[in-house]
């Protein structure tokens, strides 16, 4: 039976040309697939009635109402307290980047920070747009509005991976600019020196903010598919290096391995979320991430 | 190591090509965009030089294909015969098979003659088309090649053993020489063989290694017939004390025994073979032998009747080499030899002639007689016709006649004996010029009046040695010499064969042309009580030893040397006639019991007989029932036949040029050898599957570095 939950699939997403269905259609795939309700146990007020709906928690069934329409509604929510979500957008030109795949690690990290901010706006939390190159390019002040929704997709439809970048000042740039506690939600290959976007990030932990850090790698990045001689070419430097790549996967997988660990420590000590990506994996796994942290916020 | 098609070697060169395109042309990788850079960087430099090393290893491979390609199909050939040019060519093969009567060795039921044949005959069916067989052997006779290789094989079958056989490098290099002369094919030269030590003598070898490189072209392969431990029992030369027996003399023999891988005592058997009829068992006797395997034999016959006696001596034991367990003599026994005696007075003579021929023994006995003596004195000596006499024996000479010394002198040069018995009536000055000084030892110096007596120190002179086996029982010294003869320095050829007691020279021999004179220092005429003057000695009164030792003395100077009746095989025989045996055709009798009639070209006085191949007794008669000519002789196989130690094998190759001769042990190395030295050791299958090799890992390790982008 066809489900929505191909929607989660990178190589279907990308079929959909239009970045708001898009992220309906992950958000949609992924809370169909959930077996209990994500929104359980938040702390939230009661704000309506809606369908009961398969994977619902039946504790939640009013049977008060059932009782008047023989119909199963199950009770909604608000969130008592509003989070203030940040969406931050590495723009580097390595995020342009794609080896067989269907979406380039940019595309891959917009498709997931529109299905957040829908899923955010959605809990009528305030989300909010920051991209960054060498320093911070756009911001979009966070809103809870529905019309947040179409500002913030139709910027990220409109970004296009720009040259250099330097994570550390932008960061720090971002935990200057912002004032009050919020989730920052970092989108980046992060192909710079961890020290000093480690030091940026405990910065912004610092500041009193939860990170959820997105490491969004190609595939390709992360497997080193190649085979025999080749020449590769930084697309930001535009160094080339010639190696034969056989020899040197199992040496490569060893850095690349060595990078991510090293990001998970870190991260893990400093109460950063980190999260391992690459394009060819199912966005669900971002999602969740972002619930289990909203969850916490509750 | 050459090569079949050695041109094909240039196309090593195209091994440039990869070099150029390694150098100029080097084929660019896949181009890729590559964000993550920072973790390739790191270890860029380690992996470069990885790359490099595979560059290296991948034009390694490439010129190694190459140059692989070119070597194999250039065919080289291992330890191939090396002959340029002559590749394809027809065969010239010489097969030598030493067919000595050694080859006749069994060793698993097969002489070594046979097994070396039938290697032989095996090797003829493996030669191709068209080649060009030889068979020789060591018998004398030249050879050529065969018509064809059916011919060579019937010669093959046919060898028969050489008992005679020539210098095994003789026959090689009448080999190498016939070959050789087939300039436009492959030449080649087989000898079967046992390596026998005997044959490969220091001088055969360099004589061969000589041999050898004047034909630089020829391979020469020996191949091995021999056993490793050979073992064998045999009977060496029998050892005569001499082969003309007179009347009375007992016929002795020694017969030397060697074994070798066998300890039991062996036994030995005396045989005479009448002349019709099977042969007699005369006498058996079991050897002990020494720890290295020799041992010695003694047999007596006595009274052998008048006439020619032929016997053999035999180990009856069988074992692998039979041809040498069987020896074969003849005797004659002649009617007495006539002696005469000659004195100054018939008187003088009486002890020697009754040391001689006892007159006790009567007229009757005479026929039995070792000796018949005729006495006469010096006055009627130029009478006489010595020719008649076998020996002379001159008692106590005084200074004769020049004329009739040099009649005693031509008689010694036709072979006569001469006794001089020096005594009392010799001169110094007289004896010391003319013919005399031809017949006697030394020059006289004085007489001396040194008592002493006869004491000689050794016995193994022919004259003595019947007296050896009494040797220390012989009271010498109770016959006392009062005087005797001293002599100067000895002439050239005269030698001493007994002293006095006081070491003076008492017994001196001279050969004299044929015939040969001994002159003994003090007389044995002289009287015990002489009148005038002291006896000189009391020999004649001394019967023991003084009688055995004058008939042995008389017996020497009466013999014949040249009366050998005893030969090897392959010799010419020669058998002197006497007058009253000479005559103008006879019968040969070989072992093989044919007889053959031969004619003698007048006046000859002696049969030659070249056909002494077969190893026997032989006769020879004439004149039919009458009996006018019985003779015989024997012929006996070489000694060294009986020679088995082997040659080392490592010690000979080492000692021929390597690159010329090869050793083989069985038909199968034969064969191997045939294939290499005709063309070579093919290397191409091998060189060709390890340029598939090269090429398999040229084409992995390329398609792994070149590998074309995933469409």
């Amino acid at each position: 039976m066809p489900t929505v939950e191909k929607y989660l699939k990178p190589e279907v997403i990308r079929q959909i040309a239009r970045l708001d269905l898009r992220a309906q259609f992950i958000v949609k795939g992924f809370l169909q697939g959930l077996h209990a309700s994500p929104f359980h146990g938040f702390s939230v007020e009661f704000s309506e009635h809606r369908k009961y709906t398969h994977g619902d928690d039946p504790d939640d069934i009013d049977w008060l109402v059932y009782a008047k329409t023989d119909k199963y509604y199950v009770k909604k929510f608000e969130a008592e307290t509003n989070l203030t979500g940040y969406l931050v957008m590495d723009l580097s030109a390595s995020m342009a980047y794609s080896h067989e795949q269907e979406l380039t690690k940019f595309e891959y990290s917009i498709c997931l920070a529109a299905a957040l901010c829908y899923l955010m706006i959605h809990q009528q939390d305030p989300v909010g747009l920051v991209t960054f190159g060498e320093k911070i390019v756009d911001s979009l002040a966070p809103k809870s509005k529905r019309a947040q929704i179409g500002n913030i997709l139709s910027l990220l439809a409109n970004l296009e991976p720009q040259d250099k970048t330097d994570i550390r000042n932008s960061l720090f740039q971002l935990a200057a600019m912002l004032k009050h506690s919020s989730i920052v939600m970092i989108f980046s290959d992060l192909l710079a020196e961890p020290d000093e976007v480690i030091a940026a990030l405990r910065r912004l932990r610092h500041g009193g903010h939860d990170v959820i850090l997105f490491h969004v790698l190609d595939q390709a990045e992360v497997a080193f598919p190649f085979e025999g001689l080749v020449e590769l070419k930084d697309p930001e430097t535009q160094e080339t290096i010639e190696v034969d790549a056989d020899a040197y996967r199992s040496e490569y997988l060893e850095e690349i391995e060595g990078f991510r660990t090293t990001y998970a420590r870190e991260c893990r000590q400093s109460g950063i979320d980190y999260v391992p990506l690459d394009t060819s994996m199912q966005f669900d796994r971002a999602l969740m991430e972002y619930l289990i942290n909203r969850r916490n916020w509750g | 190591m050459g090569f079949l098609t050695p041109a094909l070697l240039a196309g090593a060169s195209l091994i440039a090509v990869p070099i150029l395109l390694h150098l100029i042309m080097r084929r660019q990788p896949q181009q890729l965009t590559f964000p993550a850079l920072q973790f390739v960087r790191k270890r860029q430099q380690a992996n470069r030089r990885k790359l490099n090393l595979r560059h290296l290893l991948l034009l390694a491979l490439r010129c190694g294909l190459i140059a692989g390609f070119a070597f194999a199909l250039a065919r080289p050939t291992l330890k191939g015969s090396g002959l340029r040019g002559k590749e394809g060519a027809p065969l010239a093969v010489a097969l030598v098979v030493d067919n000595s009567l050694r080859m006749q060795y069994i060793h698993e039921n097969q002489t070594r003659q046979d097994q070396a044949t039938e290697m032989a005959r095996g090797l003829l069916t493996k030669l191709p088309e068209g080649t060009e067989v030889a068979v020789l052997d060591r018998s004398r006779a030249t050879s050529g090649f065969a018509v064809d290789v059916a011919t060579a094989e019937s010669r093959l079958r046919n060898l028969q053993p050489e008992s005679r056989p020539r210098p095994l490098e003789d026959a090689l290099q009448e080999a190498l020489e016939l070959v050789s002369n087939r300039e436009d094919a492959r030449q080649e030269v087989f000898l079967f063989s046992d390596l026998s030590a005997e044959v490969w003598t220091e001088a055969a070898i360099s004589a061969l290694n000589e041999t050898l490189a004047e034909f630089p072209d020829i391979r020469l392969y020996l191949v091995d017939v021999g056993i490793e431990t050979p073992s064998n029992r045999s009977l060496g030369p029998l050892e005569f004390r001499q082969h003309i027996l007179r009347p009375g003399e007992p016929l002795r023999l020694d017969v030397p025994v060697a074994t070798a891988g066998s300890d039991n005592d062996p036994l030995i058997e005396l045989y005479i073979s009448p002349a019709e009829g099977e042969p007699i068992k005369r006498g058996q006797q079991i050897v002990d032998l020494s720890d290295d395997g020799q041992g010695q034999a003694a047999f007596e016959l006595d009274a052998l009747p008048l006439g020619t006696h032929q016997g053999f001596v035999q180990l009856p034991d069988t074992d692998p080499l039979m041809i040498d367990n069987k020896r074969y003599f003849t005797v004659e026994v002649r009617p007495p030899a006539e002696v005469l005696l000659l004195g100054e007075q018939r008187s003088d003579t009486l002890y020697l002639r009754e040391t001689l021929s006892p007159s006790s023994l009567g007229e009757a006995d005479q026929t039995t007689a070792r000796f018949k003596c005729t006495t006469d004195r010096f006055a009627e000596a130029s009478r006489l016709d010595f020719a008649d006499f076998s020996a002379v024996c001159l008692l106590d000479p005084p200074p004769l006649s020049e004329e009739l010394w040099q009649s005693l002198l031509d008689y010694a040069n036709d072979g006569g004996g001469v006794g001089i018995f020096l005594g009392e009536r010799a001169r110094a000055s007289e004896f010391n010029e003319g013919a005399v000084t031809q017949l006697l030892p030394a020059k006289l110096k004085r007489k001396s009046r040194y008592e002493t007596y006869l004491r000689p120190r050794r016995l193994d002179h022919p004259a003595l040695a019947a007296l050896s086996p009494y040797a220390e029982l012989i009271p010498w010294n109770a016959v006392p010499v009062f005087r005797y003869w001293e002599f100067d320095t000895l002439v050239g050829d005269a030698y001493l064969i007994a002293r006095f007691a006081n070491n003076e020279p008492a017994l001196l021999v001279r050969p004299v042309g044929q015939g040969r004179t001994l002159t003994l220092a003090t007389p044995y005429s002289d009287p015990p009580n002489p009148r005038g003057r002291e006896p000189w000695n009391l020999l004649p009164l001394g019967e023991w030893p003084f009688v055995p030792l004058m008939n042995e003395l008389v017996g020497y100077l009466s013999q014949s040397d040249n009366d050998s009746l005893s030969f090897q095989a392959g010799e010419t025989v020669s058998l002197n006639l006497p007058p009253s045996q000479r005559v103008s055709s006879y019968v040969l009798y070989p072992p093989d019991g044919q007889s053959i009639r031969r004619t003698l070209p007048p006046g000859d006085d002696a049969i030659r007989i070249s056909t002494t191949r077969n190893l026997g007794n032989y006769r020879v008669s004439s004149g039919g029932a009458s009996g006018q000519l019985k003779r015989g002789f024997s012929v006996n196989l070489l000694p060294e036949v009986s020679e088995l130690k082997r040659i080392d094998p490592d010690a000979l190759m080492e000692a021929l040029p390597k690159q010329q001769v090869r050793l083989a042990d069985t038909l199968t190395d034969v064969e191997r050898y045939v294939d290499i030295g005709r063309s070579g050791r093919e290397l191409f299958p091998y060189l060709i599957a390890l340029v598939a090799l090269v090429w398999g890992s040229e084409h992995l390790l390329a398609n792994r570095f070149y590998r074309e982008a995933a469409a």
